[in-house]
């Protein structure tokens, strides 16, 4: 099997999408001769043609806005997002337009919006950041944020061929540092469900994206003074997969949720929330959540690093948490 | 009339009256957008395929010489060294961040105004301090006119505690709301023109037009938000400078690829506002455009939007060797190089300077470079707790108090700035 980076996976993906199925197309800013600002789309204008992968004015708003039309008419559209930090500028389109079509009017919307998100690049409060948590809180889209190269190829497949909106969150940091076998072959990883990223005994820690490579080194140190960290690596954020959560709690009783996104109104409270409702009785000590800072992304490394949650964090959380 | 409700109102109607009797009595539309530029180039960039690439392709004449300098209408000798003394600051700077960059002294990435230092030093050159500027990332000579220096922006770039931003933003996103009256921009582009129309409007409600000048891209000029910025400038004719940068690129993707008018000036007909063209390369003409629409705007007469044409001369930052930029368009604009232009103008045609003149004025901008470098290399990184405070504005970090003036309240009221101190009601 071949090698491939994070990054390589999802355009192996999206290639192979567009090579099986005609509906599917990209549009966004500068993703056809200079192969996107990350380079994920490079190569596509000279395979697929500029009718297939379109160089777009800068106009987030209308470059969903026409995704949406062009879903309406059956086409998959992939829609990149020069940094996911811009998603803003087409809020609306998304929570509004997209998010509500098919409850209010039974439209689908079998669209994508990916690009990339996160820190710990030193990017500075408009290109590091984590805005999953916007579209969690908006019913109707699906929120996607693979750790691996292996998952983001089947994601970003699953999510294309999915009848929903998907907005897909690349973390660009893990675009170029991580690597591993991914298969040549045409599979999907199904969306909505979580996997375990390392077997334990004592302890879950529930996370995503970047932060499941925290967790995993953190677990190396810890497996050496003698606790065994179980690792859930999310892969969806929406919908949730209550069923995994439920079921490493019953195994360890024990939960630290990391993430780095800002910890007020974070996804750990959600998960807190589900423990709460569905695993109370199998609960062995406090839910613990470690995130980033309520304040913006500081571009500073020093002050970057402060405000990210780090390896040390989750070491001194799971040692107190096993002490309980 | 004694209150300041009706006063508001007459003022609307003299405003509309004067429109009106200005439109023609025919029903025919003529609209005219004056271009200052001495030579009109009519270059376009398209994709082609070929051979299974796709690439872009120019069209055009490319041969043509390099016209003069337009004399200024309102620049003295002094006032145009100036101005070009801030430009060769702004490129300088930019070298020695480059240089920076190269040492691995930088945090991120650099971005470069090459090629358009006469549109950022010669466009805020005609703010009065008192009045406002938004830069975008490429201005980074408009923040020098506005009083900022280059170790400010060095510091930025290195991502030190002495900042501006003290390390929480890079680049050209910094801002001041006490002295130098620049507003931080953000990186999503276009949303700096509602804001600058906002100053306006403030200082209006305390009695004063000002002229308030930001910027827009080629690119940026595609989002909504640039729409929404400029027509609500123009109904409340408040007195936005929108000085339209167009360097035929955005990132990769050529003008040409981001609206269909000939000249982007063309979309002030559609705002009911003055649009004019500029050449970019041209500081005089630059400034004469953004002089004379702070003037208007001064006179309360509401917005302008002025089209300056250039090219990028450099990738869109410093990790893009912009291969996709057709080779002939480097050469032809090479030659229309903005300092290079207003050195000779000043050298040899106006003989304002002498050539020692001009190398001690020179040594002056690299001395100050090299002071200014020593110091941002030399001083400290942040403290990480620094990361925390400050979200909110509390325990009186800020007094909030009118810019200008306190607005006028009704006759008769007792209202002041801040209002009286209420009851805390807790239940
Ligand atoms: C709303 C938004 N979308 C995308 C970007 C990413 N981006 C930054 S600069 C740029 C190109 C801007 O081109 P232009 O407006 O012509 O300005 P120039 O770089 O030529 O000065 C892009 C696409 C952004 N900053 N804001
Ligand atoms: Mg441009």
């Amino acid at each position: 099997m071949p090698q491939l980076t994070y990054l390589e996976a999802i355009r192996q993906g999206i290639w192979e999408e567009m090579e099986r199925d005609p509906t599917v197309f990209c549009l966004g800013e500068d993703i056809g001769i200079y192969g996107g600002a990350f380079k994920v789309t490079d190569g596509f204008i000279d395979r697929f043609g500029p009718e297939r992968v379109i160089d777009t004015p800068i106009a987030e708003s209308a470059i969903v806005g026409a995704a949406f039309g062009a879903s309406l008419t059956g086409m998959r559209p992939v829609v990149e997002f020069q940094f996911m930090d811009f998603i803003g500028c087409a809020f609306n389109q998304i929570v509004n337009m997209v998010a509500k079509a098919h409850y209010r009017w039974g439209a689908p919307a079998p669209l994508v919006i990916r690009g990339p998100s996160g820190g710990n690049v030193h990017g500075g409060p408009f290109h590091s950041q984590n805005p999953e948590m916007w579209f969690v809180h908006a019913p109707g889209l699906k929120v996607v944020c693979p750790a691996s190269a292996y998952d983001a190829k089947g994601l970003i497949k699953a999510a294309i061929r999915d009848n929903n909106p998907v907005i897909f969150f690349e973390h660009k940091y893990l675009y170029r540092r991580t690597k591993e076998e991914v298969p040549a072959e045409d599979y999907i990883v199904p969306l909505g469900k979580a996997r375990i990223a390392r077997e334990g005994r004592d302890l879950s820690i529930i996370t995503y994206a970047a932060m499941v490579h925290t967790a995993l080194e953190a677990a190396e140190t810890l497996s050496r003074e003698g606790i065994d960290l179980e690792i859930v690596d999310l892969r969806t954020l929406a919908p949730l997969d209550r069923e995994a959560i439920v079921a490493t709690l019953r195994k360890t009783g024990k939960v630290i949720i990391l993430h780095e996104h800002a910890r007020t109104g974070g996804l750990a409270g959600e998960i807190a929330a589900i423990i709460n409702e569905d695993a109370f009785n199998h609960l062995d000590g406090p839910i613990v959540r470690i995130a980033a800072q309520d304040s913006p992304v500081p571009f500073s490394p020093p002050q970057e690093e402060y405000f990210l949650p780090q390896v040390s964090d989750v070491l001194r959380e799971a040692r107190r948490l096993r002490a309980y | 009339m004694d209150d300041a409700e009706p006063q508001m109102a007459k003022k609307q109607k003299e405003r509309l009256a004067a429109k009106s009797a200005q439109a023609p009595g025919t029903n025919q539309r003529t609209y005219t957008i004056p271009d200052h530029r001495l030579e009109k180039p009519s270059i376009t960039i398209r994709q082609v395929r070929k051979a299974g690439k796709v690439s872009y392709e120019v069209t055009g004449d490319l041969s043509a010489t390099v016209p003069p300098i337009r004399e200024s209408r309102y620049l003295s000798k002094k006032q145009c060294i100036e101005i070009y003394r801030w430009m060769l600051l702004n490129r300088k700077m930019e070298t020695a961040l480059e240089n920076l960059y190269k040492q691995g002294k930088v945090v991120g990435g650099v971005y470069f105004g090459l090629g358009q230092e006469a549109c950022s030093c010669a466009s805020a050159y005609a703010l009065h301090k008192d009045e406002w500027m938004g830069p975008l990332i490429r201005n980074q000579g408009s923040t020098l006119v506005r009083g900022f220096s280059p170790r400010d922006i060095m510091m930025q770039y290195m991502a030190k505690a002495g900042s501006p931003t003290r390390g929480r933003d890079a680049s050209s996103h910094f801002g001041d709301i006490k002295d130098r009256n620049v507003v931080a921009p953000i990186s999503t582009l276009g949303d700096l023109l509602p804001v600058l129309a906002g100053v306006a409007l403030g200082a209006r409600l305390q009695g004063r037009n000002i002229a308030v000048m930001t910027y827009i891209g080629d690119g940026g000029q595609s989002t909504g938000v640039t729409y929404e910025g400029l027509n609500f400038a123009a109904v409340q004719d408040l007195g936005l400078v929108l000085f339209v940068e167009n360097n035929l690129w955005a990132y990769s993707t050529p003008a040409d690829m981001q609206f269909r008018v000939k000249d982007l000036a063309e979309r002030a007909i559609s705002y009911g506002i003055p649009g004019v063209i500029v050449d970019g390369t041209d500081a005089c003409q630059v400034y004469d455009a953004a002089h004379e629409a702070c003037e208007r705007a001064r006179r309360g007469q509401g917005p302008t939007l002025i089209e300056a044409k250039m090219m990028r001369m450099k990738g869109h930052a410093i990790h893009d060797a912009a291969d996709y930029v057709p080779k002939p368009l480097f050469e032809y604009w090479r030659k229309r190089d903005p300092i290079a232009r207003f050195e000779n103008f000043l050298l040899n045609v106006k003989k304002w300077l002498t050539p020692t003149e001009n190398r001690e004025l020179i040594a002056g901008v690299d001395q100050q470079l090299e002071a200014d470098r020593d110091f941002a290399v030399a001083s400290p990184m942040p403290e990480p707790e620094s990361a925390a405070g400050g979200v909110y504005c509390e325990h009186g970090c800020h007094e909030i108090k009118p810019k200008y003036a306190i607005p006028k309240a009704r006759k008769g009221s007792v209202a002041s700035p801040g209002g009286t101190e209420a009851a805390v009601h807790l239940k």
